[in-house]
């Protein structure tokens, strides 16, 4: 059996007197308890707190307390009609503002009286007397605020009828010709300034600085001078006012907010249970905990989620409200039996997405779970539950980050997550020609047979995975080496036209590849430009695209022209930013320039774009665009590859065919995931070595 | 050279240079590395002079020949506007990148926040969840995305395939950047939040007032990169985009190569150029920006 503390705490500790006289009983008799030592004394203090508890509504203090309830419900019926009465004998023509903080005020005033006399008995009055003391004192405050804004405002309506027109007027007149003055003066001060440019005192810089400012000061004086207008002042003045009394309000209001939350957190709770009980009772249904808590504005909140977990989450993993599939069931069955019209791919889809909705009602549960618990404890040690105004404080402060990143964390779950999953479980299945809308889990099949070759789709697939390998080497190798080679010669201290060479050189990277690799496409085809210059060089028929070898060489050089701008970009960024005392240094010790470019130059230029080389190898390894827009994986090949892919395929262009040509889309998953793990593994390889991981400093 | 203002008079008996005079065999480096040099410059532009005069041979016909002779004229360029959506595709590529790129600038600049001033629950889990997603490449899920369109839109009509297509180019973009886009923001340090807290900013002021002017450039980089990407990519498009009149300019220009029934070289010659050189401007104007941007990519976390 839990006992009572004899003290209550607040939020950072302070210790308070139990008021509940009733409760303080009890809590020394826990005390007492606790520390005999004697059987049977023990049992006799046992017993006197049973019939302590069992006469609970014959203490002296409950007595006082029912007696106050009482004269509570009797006041808080008075004060109503009085109040009522009272904004009868204000004047009608007052601002309904104004009329509304002075009802406030009134009701604050009688509650503070009535509940004064009760706050030694109840801590409950004791705040409510606090709060209405706060009101008390600053209501008034932003009363005499708003009517000293209003006076002005009414003094500035009246000048507002009381000025000349033809006084105003003459000023406009006035302010034209000063506009006229100034302006003359300012474009001679701009003919000075660009006059000395022209003589080169100045730098371009320093004439458009000067050039900004001479703008700006006529602005500024044209201003000054519009001031003078009464009109224009006047309608300043007055819109300044408005601002100032709509945001005056505001920040008085959040003041006195703050200050009844401050009360809050210093004077307890006196609560009579002594272990959590609603939190246990109400999981299931969020927002009922909070509204018995006493938090209504965060109950609406937590209802919110309960109707999102009753009205779509549970019945849609359970199969309602599904496009065809049947929840989390889907999942399993894959619409075996179902209709002809029902696809298990959509089944399938359905049902992952189903159990993401599922855990987030997980998530939603247990976070209203936590925080009824959370706030019944903190009742049962005489923290008071905060009020919405706090708890919207705590959520901007505290829940900024989840409820910023929410939205892409929606995002990343559903088209990242859902879609990969799926091709994760489409890759234990049979989605083949043969069983396009309904297909069955198979295990590990597909595994199987691209693990030994076998199988329609999955016998070329070590022929193109070691294509795939060797492309990657070869072409990124070239496309690094011919990058680093030319930044090196264009680096050189003797080469003229650097600004030209570095135009040129990156325009391969400039030009979206896609162009490019399909011009190149046409230049190589039969009666293209290419072909036709190597058929009058070799005085021979040359078909490149009908040619593995010959297609091959083609893509590996067509990438290293890409792939080499790129290269060049970046080093000559390090190079340029390698400090050239270095070299100085070096050449001092006698070094020759092939000992400089191989101690220094190369090693600080891998060491800064080694991370993005690596990158390069895995763009290579999936570099789809340069594949198939060149030659569509062509030349086809029957003999070694089959009807299903080219002979210049890469794994993942294969994927492509498989899934979205021929319909393979089991076996393409599988695949799909064999390249995904291994880009993933190169990836993480990457990461680690990456200084932010290293440190520790996530 | 200019310190003095004034022209310098080269006395040509003297040697001036700093650099040590040129030796034979350094003369001969000098040659060879022009040479080589020029002929990386033909490389170069050799092929894309190429695409511009055919782009402008009146005497190309559907397919662009070597032999041809060249005959100035506009026609294909007409060819293009008249008989192709080339327009449209303009239009749904510009649609897909700025949306992609609003897209994930919002939530990029959000999460990079957070993760990066504030110490939350999970927030290692979550992060080291987003390094491992953003590694998994985008097309693992094409076969599901024609699916998950359809399911989709039959909830909500109005999700075009289009919309689809940003999506899948956000998502991934979203979590990579949240890494490049926290990295930069820590490197910025905290006194200047602090003292805005001190005078009353709330978390949301600081990320307007304080963070977001900060972040700008990495942001801007990472607007560039993501509004690039849906000019650059094909496979996604291809998947996705089955009308002709959705396409981007990526998939719509390759049916001027592939297909037999609309065949066009030439009038692909003048869309590739039409296309090529606004980018082209823009990759040497914001040149410095895109590099750093890739860069800083490099050292995630």
């Amino acid at each position: 059996m839990a006992t009572y503390s004899l003290y209550l705490k607040d939020n950072i500790g302070n210790e308070y007197e139990r008021k509940n006289k009733y409760l303080l009983d009890l809590a020394r008799l826990d005390e007492k308890i606790s520390q005999e030592t004697d059987k049977e004394k023990k049992i006799a203090l046992q017993k006197e707190r049973k019939s302590l508890v069992s006469n609970k509504k014959k203490h002296p203090h409950n007595v006082k307390l029912e007696e106050f309830r009482k004269k509570e419900d009797e006041f808080l019926r008075s004060v109503k009609a009085e109040e009522s009465g009272y904004e009868k004998t204000l004047p009608t023509s007052l601002d309904s503002q104004v009329k509304d903080l002075k009802t406030r005020r009134f009701h604050h005033g009688k509650r503070m009286d009535f509940y004064k006399g009760y706050s030694e008995l109840t801590y409950e009055a004791d705040f409510k007397y606090r709060e209405s003391k706060i009101h008390v004192e600053q209501i008034p405050e932003i009363i005499e605020f708003i009517e000293g804004i209003e006076a002005d405002l009414a003094q500035a309506m009246e000048e507002k009828e009381n000025i000349d027109p033809k006084e105003d007027s003459r000023m406009k007149e006035d302010l034209k010709s000063f506009k006229k003055e100034a302006k003359e003066k300012r474009d001679q001060e701009i003919q000075k300034v660009k006059e000395r440019r022209k003589e080169g005192v100045i730098s371009s810089k320093a004439e458009t600085n000067a050039i900004k400012e001479l703008k700006r000061e006529y602005k500024n004086q044209v201003r000054l001078q519009e001031y003078k207008i009464p009109s224009v002042e006047n309608k300043d003045f007055i819109r300044s006012k408005k601002r100032e009394l709509r945001n005056g309000v505001r920040r008085s209001e959040k003041i006195l907010k703050a200050d009844v939350a401050d009360t809050r957190r210093k004077i307890p709770v006196e609560y009579e249970k002594n272990s959590p009980t609603v939190a246990y009772l109400t999981p299931l249904v969020p927002g009922m905990g909070q509204l018995i808590n006493g938090q209504k504005r965060k109950a609406m909140f937590f209802f919110l989620a309960t109707l999102f977990i009753y009205l779509i989450a549970i019945p849609y993993a359970l199969g309602y409200g599904n496009y065809q599939g049947e929840g989390i069931s889907g999942l399993i069955s894959l619409a075996e039996g179902g209709a002809r019209v029902h696809k298990s791919l959509i089944f399938m889809i359905e049902g992952i997405v189903a159990i993401f909705l599922l855990l987030i009602a997980l998530g939603l549960y247990y976070a209203s779970f936590r925080d009824v618990l959370n706030t019944e404890r903190d009742m049962i040690k005489g923290i008071r539950p905060s009020n919405w105004f706090e708890t919207k404080r705590t959520i901007f402060q505290e829940g900024f980050p989840y409820v910023t990143s929410f939205p892409a964390m929606l995002v990343i779950v559903f088209i990242v997550l859902v879609p990969v999953i799926t091709t994760l479980l489409l890759s234990f299945t049979n989605m083949n020609p043969q069983n396009q809308s309904k297909f069955a889990w198979i295990g590990i099949e597909n595994y199987k047979l691209i693990a030994l070759g076998e199988g329609l789709a999955g016998s070329v697939f070590w022929l193109i995975f070691i294509w795939t390998v060797i492309w990657t080497l070869v072409a990124t190798t070239l496309a690094i080496l011919l990058g680093f080679f030319l930044a090196l010669l264009v680096n050189n201290d003797r080469i003229k036209g650097k600004k030209f060479f570095r135009t040129i050189y990156i325009l391969p990277w400039a030009v979206p590849a896609f162009i490019t690799i399909m011009f190149f496409s046409i230049m190589v085809a039969p009666g293209g430009v290419i072909t036709e210059i190597l058929n009058s060089l070799f005085n021979s028929r040359i078909e490149i695209k009908n040619d593995t070898t010959l297609t091959r060489t083609a893509l590996i050089l067509i990438q290293a022209w890409l792939g080499s701008a790129y290269v060049f970009l970046l080093t000559t960024g390090v190079l340029q930013a390698i400090p050239g005392d270095l070299y100085e240094a070096a050449e001092i010790d006698g070094a020759s320039s092939f000992e400089k470019l191989r101690r220094i130059t190369v090693p600080l230029v891998l060491f800064q774009i080694a991370p993005l080389l690596v990158t390069q190898y895995t763009f290579n390894f999936n570099n789809f665009s340069v594949i198939f827009l060149f030659n569509s994986g062509g030349p086809f090949d029957p003999q070694r590859y089959g009807n299903l892919a080219g002979s210049s395929d890469l794994l993942i262009s294969y994927v492509y065919k498989l899934a979205l040509v021929n319909q393979y889309q089991a076996i393409a998953a599988a695949i799909t995931i064999f390249i995904s793990l291994g880009v993933m593994f190169f990836a993480f390889l990457g990461f680690r070595r990456s200084k932010g991981f290293r440190e520790g400093r996530l | 050279m200019t310190l003095f203002g004034g022209k310098k008079k080269k006395d040509k008996g003297l040697y001036l240079s700093d650099k040590p005079p040129l030796t034979v065999a350094g003369i001969i480096g000098i040659v060879t590395s022009y040479t080589i040099l020029f002929a990386w410059v033909v490389a170069i532009v050799w092929p894309l002079f190429q695409m511009v005069v055919s782009a402008f041979n009146g005497q190309q016909q559907q397919y662009i020949m070597g032999n041809e002779n060249f005959e100035f004229s506009l026609r294909h360029f007409e060819f293009l506007y008249n008989e192709t959506y080339y327009l449209t595709w303009v239009k749904n590529t510009l649609f897909i990148a700025i949306s992609t790129a609003l897209l994930t600038i919002v939530m990029v600049s959000f999460t990079g926040y957070a993760y990066s001033r504030y110490r939350f629950k999970g927030r290692k889990a979550s992060l080291m969840a987003i390094m491992l997603i953003q590694t998994i490449p985008t097309f693992a899920g094409i076969t599901a995305f024609f699916t998950m369109h359809s399911i989709v839109s039959s909830v909500i009509p109005a999700f075009s395939r289009q919309m689809m297509l940003i999506l899948i180019y956000a998502g991934p973009a979203i979590a990579s950047n949240t890494f490049i886009l926290k990295g930069y923001i820590d490197s910025v340090s905290t006194e200047l939040d602090d003292a805005a807290k001190i005078d009353g900013c709330s978390n949301f002021d600081i990320y307007r007032i304080i963070i977001m002017p900060i972040a700008r450039p990495m942001l801007t980089i990472i607007a560039l990169w993501s509004f690039i990407g849906p000019f650059m990519d094909y496979l996604l498009a291809k998947v996705l985009l089955t009308s002709p009149s959705t396409y981007t300019l990526a998939v719509g220009l390759f049916t001027l190569v592939s297909d037999f029934r609309t065949m066009n070289q030439p009038a692909f010659a003048a869309g590739g150029l039409l296309t090529a050189i606004p980018i082209v401007i823009m990759f040497m104007v914001l040149q410095k920006q895109l590099v750093s941007g890739l860069t800083s990519g490099s050292v995630k976390g």
